[in-house]
C-alpha cells in the first residue's frame, strides 16, 4: 500500500512516466502520420504522389523500429525490476589476414573501415530480432501506448474545458482532471507487461544463439582434446617407449654377456628390472591423468573419496547414493572437483574442506558443492584453473558458481543439468 | 603351499603361474573374472591367492569385491592384491575387518621374486603385506597425524615398515639395525601412541593399520 504522504508524488512521478511511455510508442504513428498528410498535401492532381510518403514509411519504420525498442528496454529496466535480455546479434572481430585483406566473418575486404561497414550492414540487415522489433512497434502504441496516452490527453482535454466559457464544457474539463490524477500514478505500468511478453528473445533468435555458442564450445573442446592427445603421445613416445627400447637391448646384451660374463649380465638384468619399474611408474601416472583408476572401476562418488584420503587435508565427503552418470560427464566433475581440492590445499591455506554430491532436486541434473575454510579470494581469470573449469563442464550445459570473499569462506557450485548426464 | 591366481591378462597369469611353480609353491586354479575367482576361492579354499582388482565381466574391481565377498564367507582367508595401482580406499576397505592376511601390493613387486613370494607367504601366514606407498599415504591421512608429530624419525620410519607387515628382524635389515634396537624403538614407539604392545608380530601389525586406518 502506498502511503498518503506519497501520493502526490507518485501522481507527479506516474505523469512524466506515462508521457515518456506515451512519447516512445507513438514515435512510429505519428510518422505514419505526418506521411499519410504529407500525401495528401502533395496528392492535388499527381498520380505518383503517394511514393514519397510510403517510401518514407517503410524506411522510418525500419530505422526507427530498433531505436523504439530500445527506449522501451531502457524505460522498463529503469523503472521496474524486470530484466529483458535484448538478444541482438553481436558483431564478431574484423582481422587483419597475412595477405594484408581483412576478414570479418562474412568475407573479405580492402581496408578495416570497409571490412566494419559491410559487417555491420550485415549484422544488423540478417539479425533476426529486426522482425521482432517490426512486430512490437505494431503492438507498443495499440496497447501500452493508448494506455498511457490517457492521462495527457484528458489533461489537455482539461485545459481546453477549463478555458471555455460555458457550464458544461468546463465541468467536463474538471472530470478530465479527476480522471487524469487518478489515472496517473497506473497508466504508465501497462508498458511493462507488453515489454515483458514481447521484447523478448524469439524462440528463432535464441536458436540462433544457441547455435553459435555450440559452434564456439565445439571448436574449444576439438582444440583442448587434440592438445591432450599430443601430450598422451609425446608423454608416451618419451617416455615409457623410449625405456622399453632401452630395456629390449639391455636383455640383448645381457644375453650376449650369459657365456663370458656372467657378473656383467647379473647387473644388467639387475638395470633392466628397474628401467621396468620406473616405465611403469611413469605409464601409471599416465593413466592416472587421463582417467583416474578408481573413477572407472567405482564411478565418481568413490573417486571423490579416493581423491579426498589422498589430499593433505580434513576432507568430509558426501554423496547421495547410486549417483551415476555418464563416464564423460564424471570425469569432468571429477578434475573439477580434483582442481578445486588443489586450490584449497596451494592457494587459500585451507584446513577443511567439504564435497557435497547431490542429485538437482529441480531436474534431477548433478550438484557438487566444495566449500573450504580458506582465505578466500578466488577468481576465475583468463587461462587459469577456474576459468578451464568452466570451459569443461560448458560442454554439457554446466555451470560454476564462485563465491569467495577475502577472508573465505569460499563456496564452489558446479551444476550439470540431467539432459547431458 | 595352494595358491590360486586371479588375472585376466594371459601373459601375466601365465608368468606369475611359472614364477610360482619355479619357487616350488603349487597352484591349484587360475581365474579370468570376477565370478571364476569367487568359485575358485570358494571351492579351493587356497593358502593364499594372488588377485587382480579390475577384470571383466565390467572390468570395474571385480577383483576386489570377489575378495571382499569371499573373505565375508570366510573370515581370515589369505589373500594378496595386485593391481597397477595402488589406492588408499581399497585398501582401508581390504583392513576393515581386521582379521589379518591381506596383502595389497603393485604388480612391479613380482620383479624382485624372492620379496614376492615372501610376501606371499607372510600373507598366507595370516600376516599382512601393504605397498609402502599405501603406508605412506596412511602415515600421512590427517586423523592420527597429531599424535604422530611425538615420534622421531627413526620411530616413524620403523612403524611405516612395521605396518607394511616386515618382522622386527626384516625391519632391522632394512634400517641397518640390530634386532633389540628395532624391539627396543617399538616399545617406546607403542607407548607413545598407545597401542598395547605384542610378542605376535601380525597383531602387532594389525594394531598399527587400526590405529592409522580410523
Amino acid at each position: 500500500m502506498r502511503q498518503r504522504g506519497s501520493w502526490p508524488a507518485g501522481v507527479g512521478v506516474g505523469f512524466v512516466r506515462a508521457c515518456a511511455v506515451a512519447v516512445v510508442s507513438m514515435l512510429i504513428p505519428a510518422l505514419w502520420a505526418a506521411a499519410v498528410a504529407l500525401g495528401i498535401r502533395w496528392g492535388a492532381g499527381n498520380p505518383w504522389s503517394w511514393t514519397a510518403p510510403v517510401l518514407l514509411v517503410g524506411v522510418g519504420t525500419f530505422a526507427l523500429s530498433r531505436p523504439v525498442c530500445r527506449m522501451t528496454r531502457f524505460l522498463v529496466t529503469r523503472w521496474t525490476t524486470a530484466v529483458i535480455p535484448s538478444g541482438y546479434r553481436q558483431a564478431g572481430p574484423v582481422t587483419r589476414m597475412s595477405t594484408g585483406y581483412w576478414w570479418n566473418g562474412f568475407g573479405y575486404e580492402r581496408t578495416r573501415r570497409d571490412a566494419l561497414m559491410d559487417q555491420m550492414w550485415r549484422v544488423r540487415w540478417n539479425d533476426p530480432a529486426n522482425w521482432r522489433d517490426l512486430r512490437f512497434t505494431g503492438i507498443l502504441p495499440l496497447t501500452a501506448g493508448v494506455v498511457a496516452c490517457l492521462p495527457p490527453a484528458w489533461v489537455a482535454a482539461a485545459v481546453v474545458g477549463l478555458g471555455r466559457p460555458d457550464t458544461s464544457a468546463r465541468v467536463l474539463g474538471a472530470l478530465g482532471l479527476v480522471l487524469a490524477v487518478a489515472v496517473a500514478p497506473l497508466a504508465w505500468r501497462a508498458v511493462e507487461p507488453v515489454a515483458v511478453r514481447f521484447l523478448r528473445p524469439s524462440p528463432a533468435m535464441a536458436l540462433a544463439d544457441r547455435v553459435e555458442e555450440l559452434t564456439a564450445q565445439r571448436a574449444d573442446t576439438t582444440v583442448a582434446q587434440a592438445a591432450e592427445i599430443r601430450r598422451i603421445e609425446r608423454d608416451l613416445h618419451d617416455g615409457a617407449q623410449a625405456r622399453l627400447v632401452a630395456l629390449g637391448l639391455s636383455l640383448a646384451t645381457a644375453q650376449k654377456l650369459m657365456e663370458s660374463d656372467p657378473d656383467r649380465a647379473r647387473a644388467l638384468m639387475r638395470d633392466a628390472q628397474a628401467g621396468a619399474a620406473s616405465s611403469l611408474a611413469e605409464l601409471r601416472e599416465l593413466t592416472r591423468g587421463i582417467s583416474p583408476p578408481v573413477l572407472s572401476e567405482r564411478g565418481l562418488a568413490d573417486a571423490v573419496r579416493a581423491l579426498a584420503l589422498d589430499i593433505p587435508l580434513d576432507v568430509d565427503v558426501s554423496a547421495d547414493a547410486g549417483l551415476r552418470l555418464d563416464p564423460p560427464v564424471e570425469s569432468a566433475v571429477y578434475f573439477g572437483v580434483a582442481e578445486l581440492l588443489t586450490n584449497a590445499v596451494k592457494h587459500a591455506r585451507a584446513s577443511r574442506v567439504r564435497v557435497r554430491l547431490a542429485r538437482d532436486a529441480a531436474d534431477a541434473g548433478l550438484v557438487a558443492e566444495v566449500e573450504d575454510d580458506g582465505r578466500g579470494g578466488a577468481e576465475a581469470r583468463d587461462g587459469g584453473g577456474l576459468a578451464g573449469l568452466r570451459r569443461r563442464l560448458a560442454v554439457f550445459d554446466g555451470t560454476v558458481e564462485i563465491s569467495s570473499p577475502p577472508g573465505g569462506p569460499t563456496r564452489v557450485r558446479m551444476s550439470v543439468p540431467c539432459e547431458s548426464s | 603351499m595352494r595358491i590360486v591366481v586371479a588375472e585376466d591378462l594371459y601373459l601375466l597369469r601365465d608368468g606369475m603361474v611359472r614364477l610360482i611353480e619355479a619357487c616350488g609353491h603349487q597352484v591349484v586354479a587360475t581365474a579370468a573374472t570376477g565370478p571364476e575367482t569367487l568359485d575358485a576361492l570358494r571351492t579351493w579354499r587356497p593358502d593364499v591367492s594372488v588377485i587382480d582388482v579390475r577384470m571383466p565381466p565390467d572390468q570395474s574391481d571385480e577383483g576386489l569385491r570377489a575378495t571382499l565377498a569371499a573373505r565375508a564367507e570366510i573370515p581370515g582367508l589369505p589373500v594378496l592384491i595386485l593391481s597397477q595401482h595402488v589406492e588408499q580406499l581399497y585398501a582401508r576397505e581390504l583392513l576393515a575387518d581386521g582379521s589379518g592376511g591381506v596383502g595389497y601390493l603393485l604388480k612391479e613387486s613380482v620383479f624382485d621374486a624372492d620379496q614376492f613370494i615372501g610376501a606371499l607367504e607372510r600373507v598366507a601366514a595370516g600376516g599382512t603385506a601393504m605397498d609402502p606407498a599405501v603406508i605412506a599415504k596412511l602415515l600421512a591421512g590427517s586423523a592420527p597425524a597429531r599424535r604422530l608429530d611425538r615420534l622421531t624419525e627413526r620411530e616413524y620410519a620403523v612403524l611405516g615398515l612395521m605396518a607394511e607387515g616386515l618382522s622386527n628382524r626384516a625391519v632391522g635389515r632394512r634400517l641397518f639395525l640390530s634386532e633389540s634396537a628395532v624391539s627396543k624403538y617399538t616399545t617406546s614407539m607403542f607407548g607413545k601412541l598407545g597401542i598395547t604392545d605384542d610378542e605376535d608380530g601380525n597383531r602387532r601389525v594389525l594394531a598399527v593399520l587400526a590405529y592409522l586406518n580410523p
